[in-house]
C-alpha cells in the first residue's frame, strides 16, 4: 500500500477508534477522546487527499466486504480534492465540537455517530463502484440524519426538519440508485472503470444523467430541491451544520462531475445548460432568501444554496464548453468550480462554527435578538468578521478568486460558443454578479446586526466568550481561508490535476505570485491585492490617528433628537436592514405581512395596540411542495378505509394480491 | 434404491404431504388439526430422507431427521400444550365454509401446477416434478391463515406455509446447507413460541382467541 492508501486507511481507522471511544469512554473523557480521534481522522484524510492531489493514485478491491461484488475504493486527484475538503472541515468541526457539545450533546450515540458521518463522507469520493458508492452515500444520509435529530427533545421544529431531510435525502438516493443501476446494467459491470468504457445509446445516457442529476442536486441544495437545506442546517448542532454545509453538500457537486463528466464523458450541450441554469437560479434565489432571513443559521444555510449554485454554474459551463469544443475554457470553468468548492468549505466552516459559538454563548440565533457581541465575545466577533469578508466575494477574501476565475471562463466563452453560448453566458455573468452583490449585503447584515451595536436582548447582554477549544477550531478554519485567499497560486495548479482527470492534458494557470490564465488573457494577483489593501488601510488609519491627535479630545453627550436615552429598540434590526431589498425583490420573494390593530374600548380612534407580523416564506416550497404534500395526505386519508383493523382483512389483501399476481404470471407466460 | 422405488417413495411422501394439508382444511377440531400437522411433519421428514438416501448424502438425512424432530415433535407438542391450557375447542366459524374451502384448495392446486411448469421444464427430474405439491401446500397454508378465526388454526396455516417452503427448497436444490436450515428452523420455533405467548395473553385479555377481537386496538 502506498502513502495515499496508508493515510486513507489510517483515517478510517481513526474514525472507528473515535466511535469506539465515544461508546466506551467515561463521560468526562468522552468529548476529548472522541473529538481528538475524529480530528486525527480528518487530518489523515486531508493528508491522503493532498497526496492524491499531488498525483499518487491508490485503489483497492475488498471482495469479502460486500456481498456479490465486493467493495472497490480508488483515490484519484478528483476524489482527492473532495477528500481534502472533508478532512479539513472535519478537523475544525471536531475540535470546535469538543467545547460545543458540553451542554447536553455529550451522549454516547451522538458522539459515536459523528465519526461515522465523517468516515462516510471520506468514502463517498473514494468509492469506485456503484454498490460501494451507494452504500457510502446511504451511510452518509443516515448518519447525518441522526446528527440532525440530536436535539429533538429540546425543540419540536427539529423533528419537522428531520422529516423533511429524511424524505428529501431518500428520494435523492432513489433517483441516484435508479440512474446508476440503469448505467451499470447498460455497461455490463458496476465498477467505475467498466462504466467509463461502456458505450451506451444516447437515450439511456440521458436518462442516467437526468436521474442522477436530480439526486445529486437535491444533496447539493439546488433549487427547487433545496427545501430540506434551510430547515436541517439551522436545527442541527452547529458543528454538524458546518460538516453538512461545508463537506456533505459538496458530494452533490462531486457526483455531477464524476458521473456526468467522467463516467459519461460529457454529453450534449443541453444537459449542461440545464445544470448551468439550475445553478444560476439557485445562486440568485439562495442569496435573496439569505438576505431577507433573520435567523443566523438559516441565513448561512441559504448562502450554501447560493454557493453550491455557483459551483454548479461552473460545472455546467465546463460541460457546455467541452461540448461546444472550447476545451481551454472548459478546463478553466471546472477549475473555478472546484476552487469555489474549497473556498466555500473554508468560509462556511468558519461562519457556522462562529454561529455555533454565538448560539453556545447566548442560546439565540435570531439576529433581531443579537447584537453587542463585539465587547463580550471579541475573538468570536473577529473570526466571524473574517468569515463574512471571505463569503462576500470581495478582495482580499478567498471567494473573490474563485468567482473571478468563474467569470473569466464565462466572459471569454461568448465569442466561440455559438448562439446558445452567446445568450446564456452573459446572462450567467449577470446573475453571478448580482448574487455577489447581494452576498455583500447579506454578510454586512449578518455581521453588523449580529455582532455590533448594543445587545437587543437580555441573552445577548449576558454573553461571554466561548472556551478556547471552540475558538481554536474556528481559528483553524480562518487560517485555511487566509491561506486560500493569499496563495491560490499553490492551490489552483493542484486542483488542475483534479480537472485533468476529466479534461486531460492542460494546465489551467501559471505563475507563482500572479495567476496567469492559460489560453486566454487574464491576470490576477490576490497576494498583491491583499498587501495593497492592507497597506492602504494602515495608511488611512495612521493618517486618521495623526490628524486626530492634533486636536484635543472633547467628551459630549450623543445627539438623540431630544428623545433620549437611546435604547436598543431604536437600533437597525436585521429585518429593517433587509427591508429595502425585500421591497425591490417583492415579486420574487412574495413576503407576507400582517398588521393587527386593536382599538381602545372607549373610542375606535384611539389605538391600544398594533401588532405587525412579517415573514418571507420559501415561495418554491409553498408553490411546489405544499400541493404535493396535500395530495399525498388526501390519498392517505382515503386509504384509511382499507384499514379496518381486522387482521383477516389485512392477511386477505396479501393473499389475494399474491394469488392475482400468480394468475397474471401464469396467463402471460 | 432403484429409480422406480425412489419415484414411488417420493410420490408417496409428497402425496401424504398434500393430503394432510387438505385434511387440515377439512377438519374443524383444533386437536385434530394439530395431529394432522404432526403427520405432515412426518411426511416432510420422509421426503427429505428419501432424497438424502437417493443422493447417498448422510448430512441430508440427518437434516431431515432434525426437521422431523422439530416439525413432527416439538412444534405439535407446544401447540398441544397451548390447546390444553385453552381448554380445546373447535374452529367455530371459518370466514369461508369448509366445502368452499376445499373447492378453493382445488383451484389453488391448479394454479400451483400451472405456475410451476417453467420450473419443471428447467430440469424435469422426479423431485422437480413434485414442486407443484409444495406450492399447493404453500397457497393452502396462506388461505388457512386468511380464513380461520382461531389463533391456533392460523398458526397451523403459517406453519403449513413454512413446511411448504422447506419442501420446495429440498425438492428444487440438491440439499440445503445445514446453517440455512438451522436458521429457518430456529425462526419458526421462535415464531411459534411468540405466538403461544400471544395466544395466552389474548385469552387473558379478551377471554378468547378470535383474532378479530384485536379490531378494538384499531384507532
Amino acid at each position: 500500500m502506498n502513502l495515499v492508501g496508508t493515510l486513507f486507511v489510517a483515517s478510517l481507522s481513526c474514525c472507528a477508534l473515535a466511535a469506539a471511544a465515544a461508546l466506551t469512554a467515561p463521560a468526562k473523557a468522552r468529548l476529548w477522546l472522541a473529538g481528538l480521534c475524529t480530528a486525527a481522522a480528518g487530518a489523515c484524510g486531508a493528508a491522503a487527499g493532498v497526496a492524491a492531489l499531488a498525483g499518487q493514485s491508490w485503489s483497492a478491491w475488498l471482495p469479502g466486504l460486500l456481498p456479490l461484488a465486493g467493495a472497490r475504493l480508488a483515490l484519484d486527484p478528483l476524489s482527492g480534492a473532495f477528500v481534502v475538503v472533508t478532512g479539513t472541515v472535519a478537523v475544525c468541526a471536531a475540535i470546535h465540537g469538543i467545547g460545543y457539545c458540553r451542554h447536553g450533546l455529550d451522549g454516547r450515540v451522538f458522539q459515536a455517530v459523528l465519526p461515522v458521518f465523517v468516515a462516510s463522507m471520506l468514502l463517498v469520493p473514494a468509492a469506485a463502484s456503484v454498490s460501494t458508492f451507494l452504500l457510502a452515500w446511504e451511510l452518509m444520509a443516515v448518519s447525518s440524519l441522526l446528527l440532525v435529530l440530536a436535539e429533538h427533545r429540546r425543540n419540536t421544529s427539529v423533528r419537522r426538519a428531520g422529516l423533511w431531510y429524511a424524505v428529501m435525502t431518500h428520494l435523492g438516493l432513489v433517483a441516484i440508485l435508479v440512474g446508476l443501476v440503469a448505467f451499470a446494467a447498460g455497461a455490463g459491470g458496476e465498477s467505475f472503470a467498466q462504466l467509463r468504457e461502456a458505450g451506451l445509446p444516447p437515450a439511456v445516457k440521458t436518462v442516467v444523467f437526468l436521474t442522477t442529476l436530480a439526486g445529486f442536486a437535491s444533496k447539493a441544495g439546488i433549487v427547487p430541491l433545496h427545501v430540506w437545506l434551510p430547515r436541517a442546517h439551522p436545527e442541527a448542532p452547529s458543528h454538524v451544520s458546518a460538516l453538512m454545509s461545508a463537506a456533505m453538500v459538496n458530494m452533490g457537486a462531486y457526483g455531477v462531475v464524476r458521473v456526468g463528466l467522467d463516467l459519461l464523458h460529457g454529453g450534449p450541450a443541453w444537459w449542461w445548460l440545464l445544470v448551468l441554469a439550475a445553478g444560476a437560479v439557485s445562486a440568485l434565489y439562495g442569496i435573496l432568501q439569505a438576505a431577507v432571513s433573520s435567523d443566523l443559521k438559516r441565513l448561512l444555510g441559504y448562502s450554501t444554496t447560493e454557493n453550491l449554485g455557483l459551483v454548479m454554474v461552473g460545472v455546467g459551463a465546463a460541460g457546455f464548453l467541452a461540448a461546444t469544443g472550447i476545451p481551454v475554457l472548459a478546463t478553466l470553468a471546472l477549475a473555478a468550480a472546484l476552487l469555489h468548492v474549497v473556498n466555500h468549505a473554508a468560509f462556511k466552516t468558519t461562519l457556522f462554527l462562529s454561529a455555533g459559538s454565538v448560539l453556545y454563548a447566548t442560546g439565540v440565533r435570531d439576529l433581531d435578538a443579537l447584537g453587542g457581541l463585539r465587547d463580550r465575545m471579541p475573538y468570536t466577533t473577529a473570526l466571524f468578521a473574517a468569515g463574512a469578508l471571505c463569503a462576500s466575494a470581495l478582495p482580499p477574501g478567498n471567494a473573490f478568486v474563485s468567482e473571478w476565475l468563474l467569470l473569466q471562463s464565462l466572459i471569454h466563452a461568448v465569442p466561440g460558443s455559438g448562439v446558445a453560448g452567446a445568450v446564456t453566458m452573459p446572462l450567467a455573468v449577470g446573475m453571478i454578479a448580482l448574487s455577489a452583490g447581494l452576498a455583500v449585503a447579506t454578510f454586512v447584515k449578518a455581521f453588523g446586526v449580529g455582532f455590533l451595536a448594543r445587545p437587543r436582548s437580555a441573552e445577548a447582554g449576558r454573553a461571554e466568550e466561548v472556551p478556547p477549544v471552540m475558538l481554536g477550531g474556528t481559528a483553524l478554519a480562518v487560517a485555511c481561508c487566509v491561506a486560500l485567499a493569499v496563495a491560490p497560486t499553490v492551490v489552483v495548479p493542484a486542483l488542475g490535476r483534479a480537472v485533468a482527470v476529466v479534461f486531460p492534458g492542460r494546465d489551467v494557470v501559471s505563475g507563482e505570485l500572479t495567476l496567469r490564465l492559460a489560453g486566454v488573457s487574464g491576470v490576477v494577483s490576490p497576494l498583491l491585492i491583499a498587501v495593497a489593501l492592507l497597506v492602504s488601510v494602515m495608511a488611512v488609519l495612521v493618517l486618521v490617528r495623526v490628524a486626530a491627535t492634533r486636536r484635543a479630545r472633547r467628551a459630549a453627550r450623543l445627539w438623540d433628537c431630544g428623545a433620549g436615552p437611546m435604547s436598543a429598540r431604536m437600533e437597525y434590526t436585521a429585518t429593517s436592514f433587509a427591508e429595502p431589498l425585500q421591497r425591490v425583490f417583492d415579486n420574487v420573494l412574495a413576503p407576507e405581512s400582517d398588521v393587527d390593530v386593536t382599538p381602545m374600548k372607549e373610542s375606535a380612534y384611539l389605538v391600544e395596540r398594533v401588532r405587525f407580523h412579517a415573514r418571507v416564506p420559501d415561495r418554491i416550497e409553498h408553490r411546489l411542495y405544499d400541493p404535493l404534500i396535500a395530495a399525498a395526505a388526501a390519498v392517505g386519508r382515503r386509504a384509511r378505509v382499507l384499514a379496518t383493523g381486522s387482521v383477516h382483512r389485512y392477511l386477505g389483501y396479501g393473499f389475494w394480491a399474491l394469488a392475482g399476481a400468480l394468475v397474471v404470471l401464469v396467463v402471460l407466460w | 434404491m432403484t429409480d422406480a422405488t425412489f419415484v414411488q417413495l417420493l410420490d408417496l411422501a409428497c402425496g401424504a404431504f398434500l393430503l394432510t394439508a387438505v385434511l387440515v382444511l377439512w377438519r374443524r377440531e383444533l386437536a385434530a388439526i394439530v395431529w394432522l400437522f404432526a403427520l405432515q411433519g412426518i411426511a416432510l421428514t420422509a421426503l427429505i430422507v428419501v432424497l438424502g438416501a437417493r443422493q447417498g448424502d448422510v448430512e441430508l438425512i440427518l437434516i431431515g431427521l432434525g426437521v422431523g424432530a422439530l416439525r413432527a415433535g416439538l412444534l405439535p407438542y407446544l401447540m398441544r400444550r397451548a390447546l390444553v391450557a385453552g381448554g380445546g375447542g373447535r374452529e367455530t366459524q371459518p370466514l369461508v365454509n369448509v366445502a368452499t374451502s376445499l373447492l378453493v384448495a382445488a383451484v389453488l392446486a391448479m394454479l400451483a401446477y400451472a405456475l410451476s411448469q417453467p420450473l419443471v421444464r428447467l430440469s424435469p427430474t422426479p423431485a422437480t416434478q413434485a414442486v407443484p405439491v409444495a406450492l399447493t401446500v404453500l397457497l393452502i397454508g396462506f388461505f388457512l391463515l386468511v380464513t380461520r378465526r382461531r389463533a391456533l388454526s392460523q398458526l397451523v396455516g403459517f406453519l403449513l406455509m413454512d413446511n411448504a417452503i422447506t419442501a420446495a427448497a429440498f425438492l428444487t436444490t440438491s440439499g440445503v446447507p445445514l446453517v440455512v436450515e438451522l436458521g429457518i428452523s430456529l425462526d419458526v420455533l421462535l415464531a411459534v413460541l411468540v405466538l403461544q405467548v400471544l395466544t395466552t395473553r389474548m385469552r387473558a385479555a379478551f377471554g378468547g382467541t378470535d383474532l378479530d377481537e384485536l379490531r378494538e386496538l384499531h384507532d
